[in-house]
């Protein structure tokens, strides 16, 4: 028993240490108020919590909810195929498939950033090819917009769909295929019936992500939209930047760790819900 | 199966936290300094704020090391020094920034027996408003805001702030990438300070700044000076050293300081309280402005130099460059920014409802 105690001691202090003390700060200093020179006063408030429900900062929170939505639905409608397609690569390909999705993370992500800047500015390496090939006149605004913002998020972080994707595939039981086809399903059905159902812990895990990643970005709405969009990240990284407001900066911080918090559990209930499921299907076999 | 999936998404977390988790540059640890070792400064300062060689000369006549750590814009120094300044030996807030830590009670008083070379300094730059007494900081590189346009979309040369708002450069304008600046700018348009935190003024420099939203290409700070050099903007805020640097890359470059008059602003040297080598550096500071040291540096760092014994050291180009030279003429036109206390809350509540406007 004690054995047992100071084994797991240095995880426990590792959590405390490196997870619960700097969250307790951030929560203890989303309740305090601040001097107009941005110093953090310990008087308990919840000024900085229903300043975070007027209006202007409700339209920010909807804006970036809706834009991690809709990256996380194109992460998936362009995840799903690759992760799927890499799967039925012959075995030996599958591992560099693989290893090419990761690559880009070997590059830090503000350089990867400016590279697209560099590829869709209006001197840049697309318009020049347009221009040079008659299509285009003048050319294309295909920077510092919500489109630009939308392709950096997608391009940042489908490789977070496309490898629990991937995995969820990989171990599917092939003789379920087999025994679909043998009771006369195409593929296609056999498909929307079986690989699909059964893979998609594997979306909801890539779909987590992709959302919480998302809610948080502020270097893509800054690099290529020009920080013309104000999304939720861009906001708690003005209020401890420029704005020296720690507090309310803190208070932002805790409702999107909250709502991702809140997601995490819905994913575990849903998984256990579909073990429950399967574990159900193999007692009626 | 499920474990496996879970060990995965364990190891991505891992991952996302790495990767995502892209923090800003953290200080160096400071090294210890036991007798015999060398000596080191611990600067902490603007990237590519000094001429590589100059700093190898001072690492090299007095036998020490410099630990060169950049931030990107006030508030972050602000906040690296409130949470604790004594890693640092020297730092350089700009000027509203300079009142900020004083009244904070976070700078050392500056020995100026040690600093002669302060003397070499142009009169009106030795004690300006941020620091009346001169106690605090020494100007290190200063310049003004003005119009930055490319001759070759725009024919006709802007006099005046109103004219970021001419229809024509719809979707090619660029303002700076910062509360102060942009209000600050519209204020002026409107013959108000850029210190204002009136309402009724701010509200009037809100809905012009409105109005120019449609037009803007994009708000940005650090790489304007590229969007500028590739063509991409043909109008904005800049400040002059960013102007001349952009200048020798694009030369359709044209710079001018509207008639409203603009902001003018210096980074300066200061040194924290509790600096572990204080001595080195105000050595450093009077290194900085010895003439010959100073003209070398300024050359290559592009700003404008304050020091008025380098003078014939530099060369004719130096001297002779329209955006620096723009800046040396209109310096009367110039307000210093002050720190305006509570007022940024009012600034900064305005700056994020005008980056809402689709």
């Amino acid at each position: 028993m004690r054995k047992g105690k100071l084994l797991v001691a240095p995880a426990i202090s590792w959590l405390i240490f490196f997870f619960g003390v700097p969250m307790l700060i951030v929560i203890a200093v989303s309740f305090a108020a601040r001097t107009p020179y941005g110093q953090v006063i310990f008087n308990f408030t919840f000024a900085n919590y229903q300043r975070f429900l007027e209006p202007l900062y409700i339209r920010i929170f909807v804006d970036t909810v809706f834009t991690a939505l809709v990256t996380t639905l194109i992460t998936f409608c362009m995840g799903y195929p690759l992760a799927y397609s890499i799967s039925k690569l012959p075995h030996k390909w599958q591992q560099p498939g693989l290893i090419l999705v990761m690559i880009p993370f070997w590059i830090n992500f503000l350089i990867r950033s400016y590279a697209w800047v560099v590829i869709l500015r209006s001197q840049g390496l697309i318009n020049t090819l347009l221009l040079k090939l008659g299509w285009i006149t003048q050319p294309l605004p295909l920077l510092y917009n919500d489109y630009a913002v939308m392709l950096g998020m997608v391009y940042a972080l489908l490789p977070f769909m496309v490898l629990p994707i991937y995995v969820s595939i990989e171990q599917l039981d092939h003789r379920l295929l087999e025994a679909a086809s043998d009771l006369g399903a195409k593929p296609f059905t056999a498909f929307r019936k079986v690989t699909f159902p059964l893979t998609l812990p594997g979306v909801a895990a890539g779909s987590i992500l992709v959302f919480i990643s998302s809610l948080g970005m502020f270097v893509v709405p800054d690099v290529m939209g020009g920080a013309k969009s104000a999304l939720i990240g861009n906001l708690i990284q003005n209020q401890f930047l420029s704005a020296r407001d720690w507090p309310f900066g803190s208070s932002l911080s805790i409702v999107l760790a909250v709502l991702a918090l809140v997601l995490i559990v819905l994913y575990y209930k849903a998984i256990q819900k579909q073990e429950g499921g399967t574990n159900n299907e193999e007692k009626l076999a | 199966m499920k474990k496996r999936i879970r060990l995965a998404l364990v190891g991505l977390f891992t991952i996302a936290l790495l990767v995502m988790g892209c923090g800003s540059n953290t200080a160096k640890q400071s090294v210890t300094n036991e007798k015999g070792e060398k000596q080191v400064l611990n600067l902490f300062s603007w990237a590519d704020n000094f001429s590589p060689e100059v700093l190898a000369a001072f690492e090299k006549k007095y036998n020490c090391k410099i630990n060169y750590d950049v931030f990107a814009n006030n508030e972050e120094l602000l906040a690296k020094i409130q949470a604790g300044g004594a890693q640092y030996d020297l730092i350089q807030p700009s000027d509203y920034m300079v009142s900020t830590m004083v009244k904070l009670n976070l700078l050392e008083k500056l020995d100026k027996t040690k600093i002669p070379n302060m003397k070499n300094i142009v009169k009106p730059l030795q004690a300006p408003s941020y620091d009346p007494t001169g106690d605090y900081s020494v100007i290190y590189t200063w310049g003004m805001t003005g119009i930055v346009y490319n001759k070759k979309y725009i024919t006709e040369t802007p006099t005046s702030w109103a004219d970021l708002w001419n229809p024509e450069y719809k979707g090619r304008v660029i303002l700076l990438n910062d509360s102060r600046e942009v209000f600050g700018m519209a204020l002026k348009k409107n013959g108000f300070s850029n210190n204002s935190t009136n309402k009724d003024q701010l509200d009037k420099a809100f809905a012009d700044l409105k109005t120019l939203a449609p037009s803007i290409l994009a708000y940005d700070t650090d790489t304007i000076k590229q969007k500028f050099i590739a063509e991409e903007a043909w109008i904005g805020t800049m400040w002059s050293g960013d102007a001349s640097f952009t200048y020798k890359d694009n030369k359709n470059i044209g710079f001018v300081i509207p008639k409203e008059g603009t902001l003018i602003w210096a980074d300066t040297f200061a040194i924290p309280k509790g600096a572990k080598n204080k001595e080195l550096a105000e050595k450093f500071i009077n290194f900085m402005y010895e003439p010959k040291i100073s003209a070398q540096n300024y050359e290559y760092i592009g700003y404008n130099d304050p020091n008025e014994k380098a003078r014939e050291f530099h060369s004719k180009e130096f001297l002779s460059d329209p955006m620096l030279k723009v800046a040396v003429n209109d310096v009367k036109q110039g307000e210093w920014l002050k720190d305006i206390g509570d007022g940024l809350t009012l600034y900064d509540r305005y700056w994020t409802e005008l980056k809402t406007i689709k």
